[in-house]
């Protein structure tokens, strides 16, 4: 008998010896899953090579990953990955709102210029949006505030306006807005019709309705998509090492520009970045629970309880609502 | 007096089908209509348009003194602002087919949503949740959310919530459309003890016996156009017009 059932221990415990033709009082026991084993053993042969090169190939140079983790400028780097891509995040999805109410308004020239946004920016490669912005003193040198085609009445350099960490802060923001809008305006779409026409019914303003009836319900539709483009945008800031803004990946390459040390700072970056994004995914996964509230999914197990119904070695149940 | 309904000529179009047809209707306050018609035959859409969730074409509706959704601009009728229609709205309750109860939030939140809205403070708003819960046979569910309720108790949810701001008129939407059998009986149980409380009740339904024990007048509304209106007995029993009469023999 395999040890690996999906039957109860109650029900095995039950199991007594049963006369053959009485199937009503015989024990119900799991199919037997001799798969699951031979997954299981090439899954550890896998792992085992795995660590062994990541051991015995000395190239690896572990010993300069331990020196450079916690360095000065690789530190230096991570915080301002991090802030980069708070603020990024946090300014994108305000504009981000306001494109998709836009986009949802009942004024087809407000639609327009909200649809000819997102069409624009999700069509030009972030990259290329983010020299444009650093190159902007050359496109237009001077920029200014009046009245169209009238008189000026505040006049700056471009070059004075825009540096290197704020050109990426305005490209990487808008970038953020139009793929935040749709993601917005699709979970405001997938809210039933009626939560709105009962709340137009109890007399609650078009503000209220959407704060309070539209979007925490929008949310359990919003927040996958959301954690997909927080930890997209969270790698997306290295591209700023381009423009010699010094992020995570941007410290790294100064240093082996400098050491040749390529793999091992390389691998410093990797470590930081899958950890910050394990963080996010843990804070995804809570925000999921906090927003099923009254729904089915409310009773959604617990992250530990989740890991353990996917290691075969804890005889529990997979959770029906898990991942 | 505050809770009467004055519908004048209504028109209502959807993609160029013309749903209404020009309905003239009087409820006095305090009474209880029930609007009885085929489906398709625009019920739902004329009891829509008393509170102006849909926009009529022509005609208008008023209910006291008040025309809904439109003010008096000389001799036309001038959109209200969103903020006015709100304000005529909250006077108005509605419950609908489907509850529309607010998912992600617990049966006294529900209730109180509307009463906070229009400025209520929020202790005084729960305090009336649960007298109303209470009222409509939920005591001590305040928190209970929407789908850890039955059909039957949604519903009485839903009828609590129109009442928390105190409203002249409620309007119901097939109320007991979307009920399991056994669960009909406790809304309709709600929505008696309602009847003489000085609400202005209108009330689309099939529920023929519920109509003749409650109603101060019944509608029946066929293809968009009251083809009777009267008394429950004047219409359910002795009505003349054989659309009536073919409808009523197929649902009683």
């Amino acid at each position: 008998m395999p040890l690996l059932t999906a039957a109860t221990p109650s029900v095995r415990r039950r199991e007594v010896a049963a006369p053959a033709d009485d199937l009503g009082q015989a024990a119900l026991v799991g199919r037997r899953r001799p798969l699951q084993w031979v997954v299981a053993i090439a899954g550890v042969v896998v792992l085992a090579m795995l660590v062994n090169t990541l051991l015995t190939n000395p190239r690896f140079e572990w010993q300069v990953v331990g020196d450079y983790l916690f360095s000065n400028a690789i530190l230096r780097g991570l915080v301002l990955t991090l802030w980069l891509t708070a603020a990024v995040m946090v300014s994108g999805y305000l504009l981000g709102i306001a494109v998709a109410a836009l986009r949802l308004s009942d004024n087809a020239v407000l639609r327009s210029v909200s649809f000819g946004f997102v069409w624009f920016v999700r069509s030009v490669p972030p990259l290329v949006q983010l020299l444009f912005w650093f190159e902007l003193a050359s496109l237009y040198p001077r920029l200014s505030l009046g009245i169209p085609f009238g008189p000026e009445f505040v006049s700056v350099q471009t070059a004075h306006l825009l540096s290197a960490v704020a050109a990426a802060y305005v490209a990487l923001t808008i970038d953020v807005a139009a793929f935040a809008s749709e993601i917005i305006r699709g979970g405001i779409l997938s809210v039933d019709r009626g939560q709105t026409e009962a709340a137009d019914s109890l007399g609650l303003s078009r503000a209220r309705t959407f704060r309070r009836v539209v979007l925490p319900q929008a949310m359990p539709a919003i927040i996958p998509a959301s954690g997909n483009l927080l930890i997209g945008m969270l790698k997306a800031t290295s591209l700023v090492s381009v423009i010699a803004v010094q992020d995570l990946l941007g410290a790294t390459e100064l240093i082996y520009n400098d050491n040749f040390k390529v793999i091992p700072l390389l691998i410093v970056a990797t470590l930081w970045y899958l950890l910050l994004t394990s963080l996010l995914s843990v804070l995804q996964f809570g925000l999921e629970r906090r927003f099923s509230r009254g729904t089915r999914r409310a009773d959604r197990p617990s992250l530990p309880a989740v890991w353990r119904s996917n290691l075969p070695v804890f005889p529990h149940r997979r959770p029906r609502a898990g991942r | 007096m505050a809770g009467s309904v004055r519908i004048r000529n209504l028109h209502k179009s959807f993609a160029g089908q013309e749903v209404l047809h020009g309905i003239d209707l009087d409820f006095a306050a305090g009474s209880v209509t029930v609007i009885l018609g085929p489906s398709g035959s625009g019920k739902s859409t004329l009891l829509r348009c008393i509170n102006h969730l849909e926009s009529p074409d022509a005609g208008y509706v008023e209910v006291g003194d008040e025309i809904v959704g439109y003010r008096r601009d000389g001799h036309r009728l001038r959109e209200r602002s969103p903020r006015e229609v709100a304000r005529q709205r909250s006077r108005i309750g509605m419950v609908f087919q489907q509850f529309n109860l607010f998912g992600h939030q617990t049966a006294a939140q529900n209730i109180m949503e509307g009463q906070l809205a229009s400025g209520v403070p929020s202790d005084q708003a729960r305090k009336r949740a649960s007298e109303l819960l209470a009222r409509v046979g939920l005591a001590g569910r305040e928190n209970a959310y929407p789908s850890a309720l039955s059909g039957g108790q949604q519903q009485r949810v839903a009828i609590a919530r129109a009442l928390a701001t105190d409203p002249d008129l409620i309007l119901f939407d097939e109320p007991t459309s979307a009920l399991d059998p056994e669960l009909v009986g406790e809304v309709l149980a709600v929505i008696r003890d309602l009847a003489d409380s000085g609400i202005t009740l209108v009330i689309v339904t099939h529920e023929i016996g519920f109509a003749r024990e409650v109603a101060d007048k019944v509608i029946f509304v066929d293809h968009g156009r009251v083809v009777e209106s009267g008394s429950p007995a004047a219409v359910l029993d002795h009505t003349e017009n054989d659309r009536a009469r073919t409808f009523l023999s197929a649902v009683l």
